[in-house]
């Protein structure tokens, strides 16, 4: 089967989604992608040159929000839902990399 | 809706009363149905009695106080669990009300409980759902669509008198349209999406689903609004419910797009639909043949856009304020498996694909260029509306298919062939059942209209439902 | 070995002074309990939705309109999407594309030359959450702990052309900048704090040549003198490698203050892809141009400006008005006391002088008890030896310095008749010291002065004892 992207950037795409992918499941995206892609192509031959983007449907005007304090959560609400706290911060476990 | 008010009103019968055969409706039907994620007996009762005490003292919140409503799992519920049909939010308890919530609250409405989805409302037919599919209450052996499955089979079964969907591609419409019920998408802006788990935040929206066009009327009426909690909520003015009028029709310009009724097109819905239109042209409308040729483009753009923004609204669930956390040695570990055992196939999938279009080598290819056909969409469809004052067309190509059936997935995606136009241009669209096929299974019929004429859709909703039900 | 032309630039993140925060309205202070100022909308829980603070669109605009930016006035959010523990939504709301300025600059003085840093863009963005290491970096630990107080808190992104020559200009640049920020009052600037955080990128190339050299990127500069050490370092360090014919690899390094170096960052492979799109849960920013005008209307004057004008107008040296302007306070003060007339010169050697040692202790006095000392020394109330003890005493009490002199009974003695019978009994009492005197060692003039003045406890005018004594040793 015609493969429009290759094992590589399935993985790669998967890394930066942060998904843990099992073998079967590369497989499935990259055929999924490719069907996408295919299907798609159609999309690349519109002539859009008279219009810009649209990024919301109808257009909005919204007032700037005052600059006044409101309430907070209680911490413990805050960290009701955490998997795991400690004394009043989340914890996770060790962070490899440096921020991207 | 109005004579359960006026029983409510003339003490006639209690909330409790009402929630107590709701939920013994639900009881009965759920293991077959599966409609519900989670009821709430206890909460809605005690919001019954406090709905009874209030109008013995003669201070009801609205005409609707004390009558319960079915909320989709996707819609924050203070203290109620909400899970998106989703593993990763499997015991997630929100420490907030969504603005719609809040608005029916302040109506006085007891919430029987958080109905069934695919996850995320990411699917067409619940199938996708961590909590199993939602069965179709004219056939069990089918679906009752998707995403917002469990809102319309809630409805239909007779378990819950109306209910609140989210539409990005078609999730109200179609499920309704499947169902036998009435539900609408309103226009971008016009409902408050603050709480509204987000799928994709400039197609997504909260609307009503209904047995009748006036109840999903008089629901849309409580939930239209601005709210300042979201920057993207319009600044229109407050929804009313439009009466019955026999007139209007006579100057009613229907446009009639030819694409929506070629291949792909299911004889039986045709017909029913034709009737209809031929109803409406018999009272005096005029049916004015329209073509809306970027309805081509429509299923890919959409696709490309709600992929996109799905891989960016779904980032959030990492495991560590909040869902089911997969503990590892380091975060990135602990991030990519969290995901992985907390997310289903076809959640991953839109997240895949998303990240794919968004990424800095295909970005332009993509998703610029779906934008930018987006507005091309949109402008076509406005155009329309300056020949014509709504558009009608079949909500979906088929009736409700059997469970299992698409199996690929490119294939589900076709439900949303006649839907996802509306939340491209950001119009209404509203979903009333204008028959059955030969087996029985309902048949939606979708009228459309320019941006904040809800009023008008329901007013022809009116007017096809009457025909329907002769 | 070949010279080589340094070229830096710098991003500098400065937060913004808003009561709440950016996109939410906690509270955004400094110092609290771990995840107390935190809402549903900082924390991205799911279905919550970001809300733009007026206060950070004006702060934002007013930092760009004294950096002389252009303003657009059509600006647009972003989505930039990454994971860490500390960005909430796994995606920070910036501005790429459409950023709120472009193109303004930085004037300032290197060795007493003006020199101009080119600004690229300003825009505005939110701040991530705070991280707290249980080991001794963020590799070395075990695990972290994430604090989303800051999470939220509206920054600038100030980007810099590759305009800088040197790590000193560097520091002078960063030093301005944050000297300009303060005076506008749109941030603390606290390094320590985090409010004013800098990054650098540095290149060399060989001197005269048109082509920018391989830029490193500087992380982890904590403090301005880091930020000066580490161009140096790497000065050094890429001129020794592009010396010995490598090239120099295009990386992130971060400074190591202890150690005095950069160190490599662990290489990620491909640069980040952050798949930056516009942020769909926000209209763009469309300003005003006339609120835009008012803002600029409210900028007060800057550190430049306030400079060349003590300068010029008040005729202090460029010493003199460099501390008053990287004192703002003290600037003020000397403003209001010369411009009620008082002296220049008089006030600026006083306010640097005594006024300031104790003022960095004790706090500001205000210009009207400052005056009221200048006046009582004017009138020969007191004399310049007992003004140190009221100026001190002006720190302790509320009272006005000409109430401290009553109340201490400070006031000069001036006159003839009561200082005289004291000349006598101090002469009287050293008659070998004044035979001396009278033999030729005029200095012992001094020491009589000094027990007029030890008799009196300080109060005997100088002058008037310096003419009885005159009369009383010349007889």
């Amino acid at each position: 089967m015609l493969r429009l992207i290759d094992r590589q950037e399935v993985i790669r795409m998967a890394r930066l989604a942060r998904l843990e992918l099992s073998e079967a499941e590369v497989e499935q995206y990259q055929a999924d992608l490719t069907n996408f892609l295919t299907s798609g192509k159609k999309l690349q031959k519109v002539d859009v040159s008279a219009v810009e983007g649209t990024s919301h449907a109808v257009s909005i005007t919204h007032e700037l929000r005052k600059d006044e304090v409101g309430s907070s959560l209680p911490r413990e609400e805050v960290l009701s839902a955490g998997p795991e706290t400690v004394d009043g911060f989340f914890k996770v476990p060790r962070i490899v990399e440096e921020q991207e | 809706m109005r004579n359960l008010a006026h029983l409510l009103e003339t003490r006639q019968v209690s909330s409790r009363e009402i929630v107590k055969h709701y939920l013994g409706e639900i009881k009965q039907q759920e293991p077959d149905l599966n409609a519900f994620i989670t009821v709430d007996d206890v909460g809605a009762l005690a919001q019954a009695d406090a709905a009874d005490m209030r109008r013995s003292q003669g201070n009801p919140l609205s005409p609707w106080d004390g009558i319960p409503i079915a909320v989709k799992d996707n819609i924050s519920t203070k203290g109620l669990k909400t899970t998106c049909a989703s593993r990763f939010l499997s015991n997630y308890k929100p420490l907030f009300d969504a603005s719609v919530v809040r608005s029916l609250r302040d109506a006085g409405m007891p919430i029987l409980g958080k109905t069934n989805l695919d996850e995320f409302a990411m699917g067409s037919s619940t199938e996708y759902s961590a909590y199993g599919v939602a069965r179709n209450p004219h056939d069990r052996t089918r679906v009752s669509g998707g995403s917002s499955g469990g809102s319309a089979a809630a409805v239909a079964a007779g378990e819950a008198p109306w209910s609140l969907g989210t539409d990005t591609g078609g999730s109200i419409r179609q499920p309704a349209s499947f169902c036998g019920v009435v539900g609408l998408k309103p226009t971008y802006g016009w409902v408050s999406r603050y709480g509204v788990v987000a799928l994709a935040p400039s197609l997504d929206q909260v609307g009503p689903m209904a047995r009748t066009v006036e109840d999903a009327a008089i629901l849309f009426s409580l939930l239209a609004g601005p709210d300042p909690k979201d920057a993207t909520s319009a600044d229109a003015r407050n929804f009313e419910v439009p009466f019955w009028d026999d007139q209007f029709v006579k100057d009613l310009k229907i446009g009639v797009p030819e694409e929506f009724f070629g291949e792909g097109l299911h004889p039986d819905v045709e017909k029913a639909v034709r009737r209809s239109l031929r109803t409406l042209e018999g009272q005096g409308a005029t049916l004015v043949p329209i073509s809306l040729a970027t309805n081509d483009y429509a299923i890919d753009t959409y696709l490309t856009l709600v992929t996109a923004e799905a891989s960016s609204s779904l980032a959030r669930y990492d495991g560590v304020r909040y869902g089911e956390r997969v503990h590892a040695a380091d975060s990135n570990t602990m991030f990519s498996k969290s995901r992985a055992a907390g997310f289903g196939p076809e959640v991953k999938r839109r997240i895949m694909l998303g990240t794919y279009v968004l990424s800095a080598s295909h970005y332009e290819a993509y998703y610029e260029q779906a934008q930018r056909v987006r507005t091309l969409i949109k402008l076509d469809v406005l155009d329309a509306f300056k020949q014509v004052d709504v558009i009608i067309t079949p909500t979906t190509p088929t009736t409700a298919f059997t469970i299992g059936a698409k199996r690929n997935p490119l294939e589900m995606y076709l439900s949303d062939l006649f839907t996802a136009m509306a939340n491209l241009s950001g119009i209404p669209a509203l979903s009333v059942p204008c028959g059955t096929d030969p087996k029985g299974l309902p048949i939606g019929l979708q009228i459309m209209g320019s941006h904040f004429r809800e009023e008008l859709l329901f007013k022809v909703g009116y007017v096809v439902e009457r025909s329907a039900a002769r | 070995m070949t010279r080589y032309d340094t070229v830096i630039g710098l991003e500098i993140h400065v937060a913004l002074l808003t009561q709440s925060k950016f996109l939410c309205s906690c509270r955004a202070s400094f110092g609290a309990p771990p995840n107390s100022q935190c809402c549903p909308v900082c924390l991205g829980l799911p279905g919550t939705l970001p809300l733009i603070n007026e206060k950070a669109v004006e702060y934002a605009t007013k930092a760009g309109l004294a950096l002389k930016c252009n303003i657009n006035h059509y600006s647009r959010f972003d989505r930039k999407n990454y994971f860490y523990p500390d960005l909430p939504k796994a995606f920070q709301i910036t501005q790429d594309a459409f950023p709120l300025c472009n193109d303004g600059y930085l004037e300032y003085y290197v060795d007493d030359q003006l020199v101009r840093t080119a600004i690229t863009r300003i825009h505005l963005e939110e701040e991530a959450g705070k991280l707290i290491h249980s080991g001794e970096s963020i590799v070395a630990s075990e695990y972290s702990l994430v604090d989303y107080n800051r999470a939220g808190i509206p920054l600038i992104e100030i980007v810099t052309a590759p305009d800088i020559h040197q790590p000193k200009q560097a520091r002078l640049f960063l030093e301005q900048l944050r000297l300009l920020m303060s005076y506008i009052g749109v941030s603390d600037t606290k390094m320590e704090e985090g409010s004013l955080r800098c990054d650098a990128n540095i290149s060399l190339k060989p001197s005269g040549s048109p082509v920018l050299g391989t830029k490193v990127e500087i992380k982890n500069l904590n403090s301005f003198r880091a930020l000066e050490k580490a161009l140096e370092y790497e000065e050094i360090r890429q001129s020794q490698v592009l010396d010995s014919g490598a090239k120099v690899r295009q990386e992130s390094r971060t400074w190591d203050d202890r150690a005095g170096k950069t160190v490599s960052m662990r290489s990620k492979g491909d640069a980040p892809d952050y798949r930056i799109f516009p942020e769909p849960d926000l209209p763009p920013l469309n300003l005003d141009p006339v609120w835009v005008e008012l803002i600029a209307a409210s900028i007060p004057e800057l550190p430049l400006e306030r400079l060349n004008r003590l300068e010029g107008e008040y005729g202090l040296s460029r010493y003199e008005a460099t501390f008053l302007v990287n004192y703002p306070d003290f600037g003020e003060l000397f403003l209001e006391l010369a411009d009620s007339g008082l002296d220049c010169k008089t006030v600026v050697n006083f306010l640097m002088g005594d006024y300031a040692r104790l003022a960095r202790e004790k706090g500001h006095l205000d210009s009207e008890r400052i005056a009221g000392l200048f006046q009582i020394l004017d009138e020969r109330l007191i004399s310049q030896t007992q003004a140190k003890e009221v100026l001190d005493a002006l720190f302790s009490s509320p009272q006005t310095a000409r109430e401290i002199v009553k109340d201490k009974g400070m006031e000069v003695v001036g006159d003839p008749e009561r200082l005289r019978p004291i000349v006598h009994q101090v002469l009287e009492a050293n008659p070998q010291l004044v035979e001396r005197f009278k033999l030729g060692e005029t200095k012992l003039h001094g020491f009589f002065v000094g027990q007029v003045m030890r008799a009196t406890q300080g109060k005997a005018d100088p002058e008037a004892v310096n003419a009885l004594l005159q009369e009383e040793l010349v007889n």
